[in-house]
Order: structure tokens, then sequence, then C-alpha cells
């Protein structure tokens, strides 16, 4: 019973995961908490959807048409991320941290109305490519798509942790992320830099949206908005800016909303409450969250 | 003779003299208000009654049954939120053009949105909200104002007594979980179900809320599926019966599923594939293509917007115009006459006969009872 709810958990979590590491990386260079990521989500969504039901994709085999419908919504998400960083933040820039975050939410509304006006009002149905097989072990039951997801959200993740550990250009995050100005003396590109943490935040953003498509089978124009604010907890769990803080406190909340939902009576009522909770109990004893390290203020 | 058919010439002449300048800037204007969920998640049956309501006024117009003033449509949106939908009302109240207003769609909307035209003397007609508190709270000491809440669809009371009834009389059902969606609407059907079942000997092993947005009910379906209920009752709307029905599915559960009639509307099949097979649903009232009295609405519907698909409470919406404006039609474009002469009203329309109780809520209590077979929702009894 707790290990079935724990794949649950699982499953959500990585979900959440995924999200939550577009806001981590965009807060860690620039201190801005992104509020049209939740929109990304939805674009990914969405593209990858109208691809799989186009004739091009439906003539490949389910496995190739998964990973190119994947593929695409990663691609259009990377791309709007991208735009939305260089027509709305980045003219913003030097304005404060107040002006960006209204123009972050300025951009989550255009983009949810205009799905709303210009593809649909309603819910779109998300094309089942295959059968869902369900596995069990010791008790456990497991689907085909609850393996998907978790093996997408978990390679995506440790392909990151590489990427910003071992490489040249992740060393460059790092350093935009710990002071742009000195990592522009070094000869870092700081403009391209925060581009590129964009980029790759959009692209988990759009896989995320994929996934969580394919998972509820439905996909609408304000499928982001919840998910995303889970995220956005999720990461402020983890220790805001800290790309392991995002990815654990995604598990993390996932886990204790199915144990909370799963395990007590009228838990589904409570779990929110009961979430919400640990993560202010969480805040009070560490307010740089789990896994984020104290930085003084800079004066 | 001769003088008279002069006088009666001259007569009409000033007439028409006087209906032409009639026409002018000074025309009065007299409003009916669209109280309904144009956009968010039920955007679709809110749109649909409007459209409904904007066919009624259409064919009233060429009859020139209101020469006297000039009648317009003045749609709100409430996006089914209580909070707006109070914003939304204090808007309409405060326009002394308006007479009446249909709506709203949502119960958790229409109750305290009620208040504020009770306040005002508007006259309200719901073409959908459903629980029984909505008409109820006017009973009660501390309402002040006059009674001016009428519904055309029936209440959940019926609703939930009739699905407790099905369940245990003929499918000899006795082990049910609840689930609903904390609306008002969700919750209250939800809560009459249980009464009814469990007066009739059966046994409620969960009773549970869910937030629909959340979209993930795995982790509650799969506590339910360990209960092993005989069956699952879910009251809300189709945003989150079709996910509640796919995802339970989904986890393995095989217990018979009935939903109230929110989800009769073509999206919960969309969102449910082929999970939905087998389910059960009652709706109040009877829809309109099985409604013999609202057939040739259904052919005016459809030859005035071609190719949009017909939701579940047009024909209420269209019921309710026409109420109001076959009362105008005697008493006048006045909130207080309107509303003197709703309680008396004997109306035969599409629903068949229209009387209100005290209370305001129809005497026609019909429920029809649906099951999901082949992609479609079948009527049983």
């Amino acid at each position: 019973m707790i290990l079935q709810q724990l794949v649950n958990g699982l499953t959500l979590g990585s979900l959440y995961a995924l999200i939550a590491l577009g806001y981590t990386m965009v807060y860690g260079v620039l201190l801005m908490i992104n509020f049209a990521h939740s929109e990304i989500l939805m674009a990914g969504a969405f593209a990858s959807c109208l691809l799989l039901g186009s004739p091009w994709l439906q003539s490949n085999s389910p496995g190739v048409a998964i990973v190119l419908a994947m593929l695409g919504g990663l691609l259009i998400s990377a791309l709007l991320a991208l735009l939305m960083e260089r027509l709305a933040y980045r003219p913003l820039r030097r304005a404060g941290r107040l002006a960006p975050l209204i123009s972050a939410i300025g951009v989550s509304i255009f983009l949810q109305n205009a799905v709303f006006l210009f593809i649909s009002d309603q819910s779109l149905a998300y094309p089942q490519i295959f059968p869902i097989r369900h596995f069990e072990t010791v008790g456990v039951e497991i689907n085909s798509l609850q393996l998907l997801i978790l093996g997408v959200a978990v390679g995506l993740m440790i392909t990151l942790h590489l990427f910003v550990n071992r490489t040249r250009l992740g060393t460059a995050i790092r350093a935009t992320a710990q002071d742009a100005s000195t990592a522009s003396l070094m000869g870092i590109p700081v403009n391209g830099i925060i581009a590129l943490t964009f980029l790759i935040g959009g692209a988990l953003g759009g896989v995320a949206g994929a996934l969580n498509g394919m998972y509820y089978g439905t996909i609408k124009y304000n499928m982001g908005f919840v998910p995303g604010l889970k995220a956005f907890t999720a990461a402020v769990l983890g220790g805001i800016g800290n790309i392991a803080g995002a990815m654990w406190g995604g598990f993390i909340l996932g886990i204790l909303e199915s144990l909370a939902a799963g395990l007590l009576p009228n838990g589904s009522d409570w779990k929110d409450v009961i979430a919400f909770s640990i993560l202010i109990i969480v805040l009070l004893f560490r307010p740089e969250g789990l896994f984020g390290r104290h930085v003084p203020d800079k004066v | 003779m001769r003088g008279v058919t002069m006088r009666t010439l001259v007569g009409i002449l000033a007439a028409g003299l006087l209906s032409a300048g009639g026409c002018g800037p000074q025309e009065k204007v007299v409003r009916i208000a669209l109280a309904l969920p144009l956009t968010g998640d039920i955007a679709a049956l809110g749109q649909g009654i409007k459209r409904a309501c904007e066919l009624a006024l259409e064919e009233a117009h060429p009859k020139n049954r209101f020469p006297a003033f000039r009648l317009e449509i003045k749609a709100f949106d409430d996006r089914s939120d209580p909070k707006e939908a109070v914003d939304v009302a204090n808007r309409i109240v405060s326009d002394p053009r308006v007479v009446a207003v249909i709506g709203h769609f949502n119960s958790g909307c229409s109750i305290p949105a009620a208040q504020v035209y009770a306040r005002g003397g508007l006259p309200m007609i719901s073409p959908a909200a459903s629980n029984p508190k909505l008409t109820l709270q006017q009973l009660d000491p501390g309402w002040k104002y006059p009674k001016s809440v009428f519904r055309v669809n029936t209440t959940d009371d019926i609703q939930g007594a009739y699905a407790g009834d099905f369940a245990v009389k003929n499918l000899k059902l006795s082990r049910a979980c609840i689930i609903h969606d904390k609306s008002a609407y969700g919750q209250g059907v939800a809560e009459e179900f249980r009464k009814r079942f469990e007066a009739n000997g059966g046994r409620t092993l969960s009773f549970d809320g869910i937030s629909v947005a959340d979209k993930d009910f795995n982790a509650l379906l799969t506590r339910l599926r360990d209960l092993s209920p005989q069956m699952i009752y879910f009251g809300g709307d189709y945003a989150g019966g079709g996910l509640v029905v796919r995802q339970a599915r989904g986890v393995g559960e095989k217990a018979a599923i009935m939903l109230s009639e929110a989800n009769l509307d073509p999206e919960f099949l969309r969102v449910a594939g082929p999970a939905a097979e087998g389910c059960y649903l009652t709706f109040l009232g009877s829809p309109s293509d099985l409604t013999p009295t609202a057939q040739s609405f259904v052919e005016a519907y459809k030859a005035r917007y071609p190719g949009v698909e017909m939701r579940a409470y047009d024909h209420y919406g269209y019921e309710a115009m026409n109420i109001v404006l076959s009362v105008m039609e005697k008493s006048g474009p006045d909130r207080a006459r309107i509303l003197a002469a709703l309680p008396g009203l004997r109306y035969q329309g599409v629903l068949g006969e229209t009387r209100f109780d005290e209370k305001g809520d129809t005497l026609n209590k019909k429920i029809t009872l649906f099951r999901v077979k082949d992609g479609k929702f079948q009527p049983l009894r």
C-alpha cells in the first residue's frame, strides 16, 4: 500500500522536478521568478499533442512517434523560452526586480489567451499511442506510462547534472549564477549564458508538458497553472537557485501529496494543507530551503 | 362612412410617425442580463445557453412582441467563480435597464449572487443551478428581501435520491465510495446521494473531495480500490468527472461508476476515453433530443447555428428566456411586476409545463438515467 503510493508519488514528483528545474535555473542566474514558465509547459503539451495528431507522425511506429513528438514539444518550448527572455525580460534587465516579474505575469496571461482563442477553449484529448501495460512485482503495480515518465525524467536530470558540473558551458552557467559581472570580466558571454539557461529550462518544461499530457490524457490552455505553482513550491522547498534542490524538492512534494491523499481517510481534502505545512516548517528552520546555501546579502 | 375611413387613415399615419420617432436616440432600451460561465473550465455550457437565449430573442423580434421598447440581451461572464459572480451581480443590479437575469449556471455562483439580485428586487431564473439551498435560503428568517429566485431545472435532492435508489434497488449495490469536487454543486449532490443510499441500507466506505485543477487523483483512487467498493459515485462537473473515471480504470478499479448530471457532455467522453464505457449518469429533466416538446427548438437551433454541438442545458436557457419574454408581454418591462407574475405562472414550452412551487423551484421533477455504451450516452429510462 505504502509502496504503491510511493510509485504514484514518484511519478508525480518527477514531473514536478522537471518543471521546478526551469524555475530554479532562471532564478539562479537572474534572481528572477519566471512566472510564465507554467505556460512553457502548456506550449510543450500542445505542440507534442498537435504533432501526434498530424498525419506524417501517425505513419511512424509508436516508439518513433513518441520520441519525435517529445522532441517537437521540447523544441517549441525551448524556442518560446528563448523568445520570452529576448522580448520580455532582457529589455528589463536593469529595471529593478519588480518590472520583470510583472512582465512575466503579462507573458503568462498573453500565452494562455492566445491558445484559448486560436487553438481551443476546451480540453483536447491527448492521443494514446501505445496500449498501457501493467507490471506487478512484490505487490506493487506500475504501468508502462509511469515507467516512461520516470525514465525520461531521471535520464534528463542526470544529463543536466553532468552538463552543469562537467562541461565548460556548465561551468560558465555556474560562474554566471555566482557573480554575473565578474563572470563577464573573465570573458564569459553573460547574455548568451542567460539565454542558454532559459533554453534548457524551457526544453525540460516542454518535455514535462508532453509527459503531463500523455499521463492525464487531456490538455487545456490553463493546464500549466497548478503544476507550475506546485513546481515553484518544490523549487523553494529544495532551495531556489539550487539544481539538485529542485529535483529533490519535486520528488519530496510529489511523494508527500500522494502519501497524504492515499493513506489518510479524507486525505485528498487535506493533502495540500499537509504538503504546505511541511513547506512552512522547513522554511522556518531553513529559510534557504533544504539544499540551498545561505548567501549573505551582497553590499 | 367616408369620414371614419379618413380618421382611421390619419390614425394609422400618426401611429406610424410615432413609432418611427421611437427609433430615434431616445428610444427606450430594456435589457435581459445573462450571467453565465463564458470562459473557464465549463465555458462550453455557458456559451450554449447564451446561444439559446439569443435564438429566443431573435424569434421574438419578427413577431414584434415588444413594440414599445427595444429589447436586448447583455451577457456577463462569471467564469464559474463565486467571487466573480457576486461582482457581476452587483453590476447587473445597478443597471436600471435590466429587468431580469438568466443565470447563474453553477450553484456555487448562484447562491451568493441570488442575494444581490434579491436586494435589488431583480427576478433571477437559473437554467441549471441545482443545489437545493439556492431557493431554500429565501425561507431563512434572516432573508429580508422579496423572493426573487426561480429555476427551470429540478434539484439535487431529487437527483441524489434517484441515484441512491437506483444503486441499491436496481443495481443491488451496497458498498460505495463517494467522491465530489468540493463545489457547492458537487458536494451537495454527493451528500444527497449518500443520504438516500444509506437510508436504503447501503454503506458508505469513504467520502472524499478532490481539487479538480490537480488533475492527479491516482493516490486517492488507489486507496479507494483497496477498500474494494461495489460502486463509486462522483458529484461534480465533467472537468473532474472525466479524469476520475479515466484514472479509476487506470489503477484497475472494476466497480460500477455513477456520476451526476454535469458530466453529460461530449467533453466527458473525450477526457475519459474508453474508460467511460459502462458509466451511469443521471440527468435533471430530460435532454433536448429526448424531449418531444423540444424538437422544434432543436431544429431551430441547428438551423441557426450549423455545425455547433448542442450542449445539455441549451433548452433550459431557451425556456428561461421565453418565460421572461412571455411574462413581460403581459406585465411590461418592470422588475417588480415581472417578479409578481412569476409565482402564478403556468407556461407551456419546450420543457412541457413549467409551474413554480412556493420556493421558486419547478414542479417538473423528472430525472433521466443514462449509461455510456459504444462511446455514446444511451438513455436507460
